[in-house]
C-alpha cells in the first residue's frame, strides 16, 4: 500500500538518535514554529486535528489538553505514558528507539501548550535499551539547548526526565502509573478527580502516549488539516502504528493511514503464516475481544471497531490461525489479567482470578455446560463496577470467546484439552 | 447548603458530603466496607455503588460528593442490586466461612451485607478457595493478630496507620489475588492506638489479642460510659457479661477521643479482674476483722467523727477516682465537721495521647476526674492538711480520724510504707470498690461502686464535663459512693437526706462557680466545657 511514512520516516535511519541528524532530517522545525505560537492555538490546532490518544482508550488529544486549567497555582506537568506493556504492543518500543527525538520534541510541544515546564517520561522497566536511548537523546537535548532553561533561545524552560517503570502491567493505567512514578504503590486512584486537575504530585497533569506526542509533532509541523486528510472520517484520522504478531509470515510494527482492513493489514505482512486458515484476531492488544473470520473487512479504527464490539485499544494486532485452541489462548489472556491486576479493588482482585480458575477447568476438558453459563455471569460484573479500566480489559477476550466461540468451546467440554487426538476420547455424537 | 434526591428523598446536606453520609442523614443505608468517616477515600471495596441520573455506569456513593443542587440518586434499582449480590460473591469465594471459630462472627459486616445483599449459597463449588499459608495468626504487635484468610483487602487499617497514628507500620504488600496485608519487617504494630485496628476491621482478619476467644459477641451487653485510664475521658461502650467487662470498644465523641480509644484504655477494666474486691463493710477491732451491716459500718464511723475524745484534726483524702458529686459531699462531710483538712491526691501517669479533627487531647493524671474534684471542693480549707503531708509525711499520725476514698486511689495505696503511715491515723476508714492493702487495715472498710456501676461526672482535661452511668448494678452488699457519703452527710445536716444526684448535682452547681448554670439533665451527650477552666487547660497541640 503507498503511503508516506510519517512516525517511522527515520526508522532505519541511525544519524536520527542524535539532535544534529534529527534535525538535518527536518526535527524541531515544529518546536520552532510553535514557540512562537500562542499556548491556545497549538491546542486548538491539535483539537481540529482530530488526533485521538494512541494508548488504548482513543480519548481526543486536544481535549485533554484543554481540561487543563489555563491558571492554577499549582506546577503542571507532562507525563508521556511509555509503559507499554500490553500484550502485542510493541509499537512505542519501535518510536523510543529508532527516534527518540520525535518524542521528545512532543513533549516539550505538549509543554509549551499546556504550560508545563517539566516532562516525566515513565517507560516500562523491561525496555532498557529504549530507556538507554532516551536518556541518552535528552542529555544530547540538553546539550543542545533544545531543553533546559532556555528552549530553542526563547527563554522557556523545558525540563525532562526518564523514570523506569518495575514492570507492572498497571502501572500503564494512568494514576497507576502517577502513583508509581511518586514512588508509591502503583495501584490506580479512585476517579475523579481527572490528573488533568489533580495529576502528578497533586498537581494538574496530562498524561499521553509515546504515538500521541509523536503524532503532536507533525501535526504542528504540517497542519492539523493535513493530518486530518488521512483515515476513514473526521473521528478517526492521521497516521497510524499497527504492532502485527501471532501466526503471520512477517510479524512486526507497520505504519499505515488509520482505518486500514485488517485484510489490508495481513497482506502488508506477507499474509498468514504457512498460508493456514485464520481463526481469530484480536485487533488492539490482549483487552480488545477477539474478532473472527468474518470480520476482516472492518476498518482498524476506532469508531468502527467499537461498532464492532471490540476496539482498536494500543492497535496491537494479534492474529491466530486454524491449529490455535481460542479457550487456551483466552485462558492464557486471562491469567494474565489476574496476574497483572493490582488487587485492590474487589471485583478485579477476585473476578479475574475466578474467571481464569472456570476457564482452566473448562480448557483441561473437566468443564460442563454449567460453566459456560456461570462464566457468562460472572463476566459482566467483573468490569463495570471496578475501579480502573482493568477490570473491563480482562472482560474483552472472555466475553467474544463466549459470543463468538461456542462451538469450539462445546468441543473443548466435549473432548476435552485440544489439540489432542480426539480419538482418545468417547464421542456420544461421532458414536452414533 | 446543596440538595441531592436519594431514592426520592430530598436531603440538605452540607457541600462536600458524600453520597454514603448524605444517605445516613435520611435512614437510607448504602452498604460500605472501604469507607470509613475519617479515613482517606478510597474505593476499593465497590460495594457502595449507586445509580445516579445522568452518569452511564454506577458510581461509588463514598466517591460522589455532592456540590450542587440536582443530584438524583438511586441506591436500590435492579443494577445496584446486581452489583452488590456480584460484589458479595466476589468477597466470599475465597473467604474461608469460618463463622463459627471467627471472633467477629455477631459484628461482622461481612455477615450483615451476606444476610442482607448476598445469596445463600455458593456458585465456587469446584476450585480451591485462595488461602494464604502460615498467615491464619500472624502476630502484627502485642495487641493485634492477623488472619490474611479473612482479610476483605479493604485497607483501613493501612489506611489507619499512615493517617490517623501516623505509624504507617501496616502495608498492602503483593498483587491480584494474592495481595495482602501486613508489616514491615522490624516494624511491629505496637503504636499506642494499635487495638483501634481490631475495631475498625470489618471482618475477622484483625482480631485483639486481649478480647480473642474470650467471649460470643451477641453474649455481651453493651452501655456507654467512659474510660477511666487517664484524665482525658474517652468516650467508651463497656461491653460485659453478666458484671464482668470484657472489653472497651471507643463510642464516638468528636470533641474527645472521636472514633478511637487508646490500647492502654482498652486494658483499665481489667483492674476489677485483678484486684480482690471488697463484698460487705468491714470492721477490724483489736487485730480481727468481721462484716457488719451497713448500718453498723456507718454508726461507727458517725461516732468517731463526732467523739469528744477527737484531738486530733479529722483528715479527709480524696482521689481523682471520685466523680464530681461524690467529691462535693466528701467536701461537704468535711466542712460538716468543721474541718479544713480536705485533699485529693492523683498520680500522674505517662502521658496518653488521642486524636480527634481538633488535633491531639493529652492527658497526664492516672485518674479521670482530678479537676471534677477540685472544682467540687475537695481542696485544702484554711491551715488543712495536703494529701503530700498525709502520703509523705507524718501528718497521718496526728489525726485522730482519716478518712481515704478510694481504697485503690492510686499506686501508694499499694505501697507498704504509705499504707503505714496512713494507718498512723488513730482510726482510719476506707472506702472503695478493691481490697487493697490499704483497705485491710482499716478499721472501717466500705465497699462501694466501680465506675461502671454507678453514675456521675467526670472534669477531663480540657475541662469538659461528661456524665456516666452505671452498666450493671453492684454485688448486693456493695452501695454507690455517692449514697453512702450522703447517708453520713445526713448525720450532721438532717435536711440533705435523701438526696438523688440530680439535687446533689444541683446543690454543686448552686455553691460551685465553676459549674453554675449547669443542670444534671441538661449535660449533652457529648459532654460541654466548663469555661471558667478551659481557659487554664492545656490547649490541643497538634
Amino acid at each position: 500500500m503507498a503511503f508516506e511514512k510519517v512516525l517511522t520516516r527515520n526508522v532505519g535511519h541511525p544519524e536520527a538518535l542524535g539532535v544534529r541528524g534529527y534535525r538535518d532530517r527536518g526535527g524541531y522545525d515544529a518546536l520552532t514554529r510553535v514557540l512562537r505560537m500562542a499556548p491556545e492555538e497549538v491546542v486548538e490546532e491539535v483539537k481540529r486535528s482530530g488526533l485521538r490518544g494512541r494508548g488504548g482508550a482513543g480519548f481526543p488529544c486536544g481535549m485533554k489538553w484543554s481540561f487543563v486549567p489555563r491558571q492554577h497555582p499549582k506546577p503542571k506537568y507532562i507525563v508521556c505514558n511509555a509503559d507499554e506493556s500490553e500484550p502485542g504492543t510493541f509499537k512505542d518500543r519501535l518510536l523510543m528507539e529508532n527516534d527518540p527525538h520525535q518524542l521528545l520534541e512532543g513533549c516539550v510541544i505538549a509543554g509549551w501548550a499546556v504550560g508545563a515546564n517539566t516532562t516525566y517520561i515513565y517507560i516500562r522497566g523491561e525496555y532498557t535499551k529504549a530507556a538507554r536511548i532516551l536518556e541518552e537523546a535528552v542529555r544530547d537535548a540538553y546539550a543542545s539547548g533544545v531543553l533546559g532553561e532556555n528552549v530553542l533561545g526563547t527563554g522557556f524552560r523545558h525540563d525532562i526526565h526518564v523514570h523506569r517503570g518495575a514492570g507492572a502491567y498497571i502501572c500503564g493505567e494512568e494514576t497507576g502509573l502517577l502513583e508509581s512514578l511518586e514512588g508509591r504503590l502503583g495501584q490506580p486512584r479512585v476517579k475523579p478527580p481527572f490528573p488533568a486537575v489533580v495529576g502528578a504530585f497533586g498537581c494538574p497533569t496530562v498524561i499521553n502516549n509515546v504515538e500521541t506526542l509523536c503524532c503532536v509533532t507533525h501535526i504542528l509541523q504540517r497542519g492539523a488539516e493535513w493530518f486530518k486528510g488521512i483515515g476513514p472520517d473526521e473521528r478517526n484520522t492521521g497516521p497510524k502504528l499497527y504492532a502485527i504478531s501471532g501466526h503471520v509470515e512477517r510479524p512486526g510494527t507497520y505504519e499505515y493511514p488509520l482505518g486500514i482492513t485488517f485484510r489490508e493489514l495481513l497482506e502488508g505482512c506477507g499474509g498468514m503464516y504457512k498460508g493456514r486458515g485464520l481463526k481469530a484476531y484480536i485487533p488492539g492488544g490482549a483487552s480488545a475481544p477477539m474478532l473472527g473470520v468474518n470480520d476482516q473487512e472492518i476498518p482498524l479504527a476506532f469508531d468502527h471497531l467499537a461498532r464492532a464490539g471490540s476496539m482498536l485499544g494500543s492497535a496491537a494486532v494479534i492474529v491466530m490461525d486454524e491449529t490455535t485452541c481460542v479457550v487456551r489462548a483466552t485462558l492464557r489472556l486471562s491469567r494474565f489479567f489476574a496476574h497483572e491486576s493490582c488487587g485492590q479493588c474487589t471485583p478485579c482482585r477476585e473476578g479475574t482470578n475466578w474467571m481464569a480458575k472456570i476457564l482452566t477447568r473448562i480448557e483441561s476438558g473437566k468443564g460442563t455446560e454449567a460453566d459456560l453459563d456461570l462464566l457468562a455471569s460472572v463476566v459482566p460484573n467483573v468490569g463495570g463496577i471496578s475501579l480502573c479500566a482493568l477490570g473491563d480489559a480482562a472482560q474483552g477476550p472472555v466475553k467474544s470467546l463466549l459470543a463468538k466461540f461456542g462451538d469450539e468451546i462445546r468441543d473443548n467440554l466435549r473432548h476435552g484439552r485440544y489439540p489432542l487426538p480426539r480419538q482418545r476420547f468417547f464421542d456420544p455424537g461421532a458414536a452414533s | 447548603m446543596p440538595t441531592v434526591t436519594i431514592d426520592d428523598r430530598i436531603v440538605e446536606v452540607p457541600a462536600g458530603t458524600n453520597l454514603i453520609e448524605a444517605g445516613q442523614r435520611v435512614g437510607i443505608q448504602i452498604p460500605h466496607y472501604c469507607w470509613h468517616p475519617r479515613l482517606s477515600v478510597v474505593g476499593q471495596c465497590r460495594m457502595c455503588m449507586v445509580e445516579i441520573e445522568g452518569m452511564p455506569k454506577l458510581q461509588t456513593a463514598c466517591s460522589t460528593q455532592v456540590v450542587k443542587d440536582g443530584m438524583v440518586v438511586r441506591t436500590k434499582t435492579p443494577a445496584v442490586l446486581e452489583a452488590q449480590r456480584a460484589i458479595m460473591e466476589f468477597l466470599l469465594i475465597n473467604h474461608p466461612l469460618d463463622c463459627p471459630i471467627c471472633d467477629q462472627a455477631g459484628e461482622c459486616a461481612l455477615q450483615d451485607y451476606g444476610f442482607k445483599h448476598g445469596q445463600a449459597f455458593s456458585r465456587f463449588r469446584y476450585e480451591e478457595k485462595r488461602t494464604y499459608p502460615e498467615k491464619e495468626r500472624v502476630p502484627l504487635g502485642p495487641h493485634v493478630l492477623l488472619n490474611m484468610n479473612r482479610c476483605i483487602h479493604c485497607t483501613r487499617c493501612v489506611r489507619f496507620t499512615q493517617e490517623i497514628s501516623g505509624t504507617g507500620e501496616i502495608g498492602f504488600f503483593q498483587r491480584g489475588a494474592r495481595k495482602e496485608i501486613g508489616v514491615f519487617p522490624g516494624r511491629p504494630l505496637d503504636n499506642p492506638l494499635s487495638a483501634n485496628v481490631v475495631d475498625i476491621c470489618p471482618v475477622g482478619a484483625l482480631t485483639s489479642t486481649r478480647f480473642r476467644f474470650a467471649e460470643r459477641v451477641w453474649y455481651l451487653d453493651k452501655k456507654p460510659s467512659l474510660c477511666t485510664g487517664c484524665d482525658v475521658g474517652c468516650n467508651v461502650t463497656i461491653e460485659h457479661r453478666r458484671g464482668r467487662i470484657r472489653r472497651y470498644k471507643p463510642r464516638l465523641n468528636p470533641e474527645v477521643n472521636d472514633h478511637w480509644l487508646c490500647d492502654f484504655g482498652r486494658t483499665t477494666a481489667e483492674r476489677y479482674d485483678e484486684l480482690p474486691r471488697l463484698l460487705a463493710p468491714r470492721i477490724r477491732k483489736d487485730g480481727t476483722e468481721r462484716a457488719v451491716s451497713w448500718r453498723e459500718a456507718l454508726d461507727t464511723t458517725t461516732q468517731r467523727l463526732r467523739a469528744r475524745s477527737n484531738e486530733g484534726p479529722l483528715a479527709f483524702l480524696g482521689s481523682g477516682f471520685l466523680s464530681s458529686e461524690e467529691a462535693f459531699l466528701l467536701a461537704a462531710l468535711a466542712d460538716a465537721v468543721d474541718s479544713p483538712h480536705r485533699a485529693i491526691w492523683v498520680d500522674s501517669g505517662p502521658a496518653r495521647r488521642i486524636p480527634n479533627p481538633r488535633g491531639w487531647i493529652e492527658g497526664r493524671d492516672a485518674a479521670p476526674n482530678r479537676r471534677g474534684a477540685e472544682l467540687a471542693g475537695l481542696v485544702p480549707g484554711k491551715g488543712g492538711i495536703d494529701a503530700s503531708e498525709l502520703l509523705v509525711g507524718d501528718a497521718a499520725a496526728r489525726c485522730s480520724f482519716l478518712f481515704v476514698a478510694d481504697s485503690d486511689f492510686g499506686r501508694a495505696a499499694h505501697d507498704p510504707k504509705v499504707v503505714e503511715r496512713l494507718r498512723g491515723a488513730q482510726f482510719l476508714v476506707v472506702m472503695g470498690w478493691a481490697d487493697t492493702p490499704l483497705a485491710r487495715v482499716a478499721d472501717i472498710a466500705l465497699p462501694v461502686a466501680t465506675h461502671a456501676e454507678r453514675e456521675g461526672t467526670f472534669v477531663n482535661v480540657e475541662g469538659r464535663l461528661q456524665r456516666f452511668s452505671p452498666a450493671f448494678p453492684p454485688p448486693s452488699q456493695v452501695r454507690e459512693a455517692l449514697s453512702v457519703l450522703g447517708e453520713l452527710l445526713a448525720r450532721f445536716r438532717p435536711e440533705l437526706a435523701g438526696r438523688s444526684i440530680a439535687e446533689v448535682f444541683a446543690d454543686m452547681a448552686a455553691q460551685r462557680p465553676a459549674f453554675s448554670g449547669r443542670r444534671w439533665e441538661a449535660i449533652p451527650a457529648t459532654g460541654t466545657v466548663l469555661e471558667s477552666i478551659a481557659r487554664v487547660a492545656p490547649a490541643a497541640e497538634g
